[in-house]
């Protein structure tokens, strides 16, 4: 451990901004699903400023009460004060608090990371509206208190409702569902928020097929009819999800563990699924060709759904990195087309993206 | 311990076919031909390598094949050769056709890293088939020569393969003992007989006889001039004979300060490059490469004419039509992307493949049915392989392309051919490259045939007179007779696969002992 830090400092040469941290994180017994989370959102650079400006803000307030919100701000605010530049956290306080919070991560079985993340944010922002809404009720205290001085002005008319935290601004996108009927033509549309997008996959396959796929439109008839509320009755219709808000964090979940009703259980697909390190969506309502670029990718390793291990890639200052718990190591680039799957269904190499992180380029942040 | 084929108990059994320690290509599911408006296109003979060898992790390195015709004419005896590794930026792509006067110059790319993978070039035109000498001479050193041969690259080996014959396997085998051999090129005409190109991951370049390799019985490379020993780094610092590179981000050409290979250093971008074309005529250089730009040179005056970024993504391979008047591309956006040199942008984009386009090319050898094309109306045949294990092929009709709708600055808003165009030479000064088109603004054409060929993902395509080569980036390559071509030959493509599996040669079973540069990443479970 300590010999892989030295390793890792002397590879980061002066290559890389002196403020940067890279901390591998210790394992509590299966805890890699969390790990490998935490370092895709640590390297997610505006969510970690907000938290890290979160934690300065709400830093002394004597009433505060651990959640998991503060477990993970304190976190980062521990990882960015390190005085050395590499070495090993004891992310404990937080797992703790996670494994208190949902008896789902309670035990030592193997978990699913992206199950985690979804938790997680989730998580996030229902603490953060509840501190919105604790706020407003005292009547008297400024918003700019309550969630970071950020979450006033609606972005790209979101509906007025829901409180906009940051975490929403990272990480929220909204899909539309239309739906036309056959009948009268009357084109239904429902809007739905999300924080990841998760794709079917196919063997051989790249991302931006399955995105292809994920907004294909799709008939829907016999046993799967529609009712269109101008004709009141079930009619044939037809269906496409496209993206109205692209999110400026874009977060694709892969599916790799099907559940085969045949066996009664999951299985882990190895698909070869190639993902570009730049992307763009053209499945989006206003054709806007918004390019994101690659900055983190969490991996699956193992051949089968319940076991296995989870490590992550991190895109810092133009550099690879890769961190498996408490150990982290610069890779080329090149290297990470390793981790897009098997063309081949029993092959040696398990490593396989499984969750990947697309920052927005166009969008400007702050 | 990526090398470790370790089965899995735990995986269930499935349909899925494909295993990959077997030889038996032929797996269910997949065709033996496909269909064109001129007819039956067959699957006519395979060619791999032995078995055993495929174990190495996959995705390590790329096979590519080069198309080599010898003609019938004696061999030259070769200087012998030093061979000194040095350790850098490896040679990604060799070009198909040779520069230069004298047959063994060579051009040198700097690479901005030692990636792992090679994405070559497969272009330009090869002469159609020789009478086929016949496979049964291994090693001979009788070896009369003449003939078509492939060229392949997979692991630590270049594998010579006799085109024409029915054999499965190939007739040669050259291993590299320090760094795996990623592409190759042949130029028939090259002077002193030095036709075969060859170019290794650690950033040795070769050039050697073809004649003289398939004469000789051993498994080494012989008469070989090894170039670029001390590769190229990052800044170009490795090489004393040219000066390093000031500006990463900017082209720029050096000389040799010596008389000596390479001639010259052209720094094109930062990232490596994919895949470089040359034109038929010799007069441009296109390449491809990370940072998504395709780039065309006027080779000569060394300058930068013209290109663009794909729409978004790596570009990995490129090729010229043989008039010189379009390029082809394909990369990570999963477009085939079409290139006119006239226009100075790009004119359509192909939609068909489901992930990365590995290999583009124009059939020269193709003509329109109803030929009543003239000059204004030509219509070109292309074919494309992918990542998605698939070959498309499309037709490029200039005139029934339908632009959409722009505002140009005074001009007629519908698209011709034959237009000069004066206006976009305003628009884009010589050296100006293209930012990335916008969806709606780029025509698209679509396939008129999609065949998935290989459970593999493919990594090339070649056109000859008779056939399409197509290969996958596990070395197995596949023979497609074009209708009419082939059938007198076999009328059972079937039977001609399983005995092939009989015949093996010498060369399987052999314990490989290579030192492959690692690019993994070592993973604890």
């Amino acid at each position: 451990m300590g010999a892989t830090g030295s390793k890792l400092e002397k590879a980061l040469g002066d290559q890389f901004p002196e403020g940067e941290r890279y901390f591998g994180l210790e394992n509590f017994g299966n805890t890699c699903y969390c790990n490998s989370v935490l370092q895709a959102l640590y390297f997610c650079v505006p969510f970690r400023e907000q938290l890290l400006e979160y934690y300065t803000n709400n830093k002394s307030p004597p009433e505060a009460e651990e959640n998991l919100l503060t477990c993970l701000a304190e976190l980062f605010s521990q990882i960015s004060s390190q005085k050395k530049k590499t070495g090993v956290i004891a992310p404990r306080r937080f797992v703790q608090r996670v494994r208190k919070q949902n008896e789902l991560f309670r035990g030592y079985m193997h978990q699913d990371a992206h199950e985690f993340l979804n938790f997680l944010l989730n998580e996030l922002v229902d603490i953060l509206e509840k501190e919105s809404h604790a706020a407003k009720s005292l009547a008297a205290s400024s918003p700019e208190k309550v969630s970071n001085g950020t979450c006033n002005g609606h972005a790209n008319g979101v509906k007025k409702e829901p409180l906009v935290t940051w975490v929403h601004k990272n990480f929220q996108g909204i899909l539309t569902n239309e739906t036309r009927c056959l009948r009268c033509e009357t084109v239904t549309a429902r809007d739905e928020t999300f924080f990841d997008l998760s794709l079917d996959i196919e063997q051989n396959s790249s991302i931006t097929s399955c995105l292809k796929n994920f907004s294909s439109t799709e008939t829907l008839n016999a046993e799967d009819k529609f009712f269109c509320d101008k004709c009141c009755s079930l009619q044939e219709a037809q269906k496409r999800m496209k993206i109205k808000k692209p999110p400026h964090i874009l977060v694709i979940h892969l599916k790799r563990f099907k559940y085969m009703e045949q066996l009664g259980r999951y299985k882990k697909l190895s698909y070869r699924v190639v993902f570009p390190l730049e992307l763009k969506l053209s499945n989006t309502t206003e054709n806007t060709d918004s390019e994101y670029s690659l900055f983190a990718v969490v991996v699956h390793v193992g051949s089968g759904p319940n076991h296995g291990h989870y490590v992550s890639l991190v895109k810092s200052h133009n550099h690879w990195l890769f961190f498996d718990d408490e150990n982290a190591e610069i890779i080329d680039e090149s290297a990470v087309q390793t981790f897009f799957g098997s063309a081949q269904e029993y092959s040696s190499n398990t490593d396989h993206g499984y969750i990947l992180f697309y920052e927005s380029l166009a969008a400007s942040k702050s | 311990m990526m090398n470790s084929g370790i089965s899995n108990n735990s995986m269930s059994s499935s349909s899925v076919p494909g295993n990959n320690n077997s030889n038996n290509a032929q797996s269910p599911g997949l065709k033996t031909y496909f269909k064109t408006p001129e007819g039956r296109y067959k699957l006519q003979y395979e060619k791999t390598h032995p078995a055993g060898l495929l174990h190495y992790a996959h995705g390590k390195t790329v096979t590519q094949v080069t198309l080599a015709h010898l003609k019938d004419k004696p061999a030259h005896a070769q200087p012998q050769s030093s061979s000194s590794f040095g350790v850098s930026s490896g040679v990604r792509s060799a070009a198909a056709r040779f520069l230069g006067g004298n047959g063994s110059k060579t051009l040198s790319f700097v690479g901005g890293n030692g990636g792992g993978k090679s994405v070559g070039g497969l272009s330009g035109r090869v002469g159609s088939f020789g009478v086929s000498s016949s496979s049964n001479s291994v090693g001979n050193s009788n070896f009369d020569g003449k003939g078509t041969y492939l060229v392949f690259n997979v692991g630590d080996a270049i594998f010579i393969s006799d085109l024409n014959s029915r054999d499965k396997d190939p007739i040669k085998s050259i291993h590299f003992s320090n760094s795996n051999p990623v592409c190759h090129a042949f130029d028939p005409d090259a002077k002193e007989g030095h036709d075969l190109l060859i170019g290794l991951n650690s950033g040795d370049v070769y050039s050697v006889s073809l004649r003289q390799q398939l004469q000789d019985v051993g498994k080494k490379l012989i008469g070989a001039q090894h170039y670029n020993k001390d590769g190229v780094s990052k800044d170009g610092s490795a090489d004393p004979s040219f000066p390093i590179i000031k500006d990463q981000t900017q082209f720029s050409v050096s000389h040799a300060r010596y008389s000596k290979n390479p001639i010259a250093r052209w720094h094109i971008c930062q990232g490596s490059i994919n895949s470089i074309a040359i034109s038929n005529d010799g007069a441009y250089i296109a390449t491809v490469g990370r940072d998504g730009y395709l780039r065309v040179f006027d080779y000569k005056n060394e300058q930068l004419i013209c290109g663009g970024k794909s729409y978004y993504g790596a570009l990995l391979c490129c090729a010229w039509s043989m008039d010189g008047k379009y390029i082809l591309t394909g990369g990570e956006d999963d477009l085939v992307q079409v290139w006119s040199m006239e226009e100075r942008k790009v004119v359509a984009w192909g939609e068909g493949h489901n992930s990365w386009v590995s290999g583009v090319a124009f059939d020269s050898y193709w003509s329109a049915p109803n030929s009543d094309a003239t000059d204004e109306n030509v219509v070109y045949r292309f074919g494309s392989v992918g990542q998605d294990t698939q070959l498309l092929l499309w037709d490029l009709e200039m005139d029934e392309i339908a632009v959409p709708m722009r505002r140009p600055p005074g001009g007629s808003p519908t698209f011709s051919t034959g237009s000069q165009s004066s206006h976009w030479d305003n628009a884009c000064p010589v050296g100006t490259l293209q930012p990335a088109p916008s969806m709606r603004d780029i025509p698209k054409i679509s396939p008129l045939v999609t065949h998935r060929v290989h459970t593999e993902p493919l990594s090339g395509l070649t056109f000859t007179h008779e056939s399409v080569l197509t290969v996958c980036r596990e070395g197995h390559i596949k023979i497609w007779m074009r209708p009419g071509f082939g059938e007198n030959q076999s009328s059972n493509s079937d039977s001609l696969l399983s005995t092939s599996l009989k015949e093996k040669t010498s060369l399987s079973g052999k314990t490989l002992s290579s030192s492959y540069k690692q690019f993994f990443i070592e993973t604890v479970g």
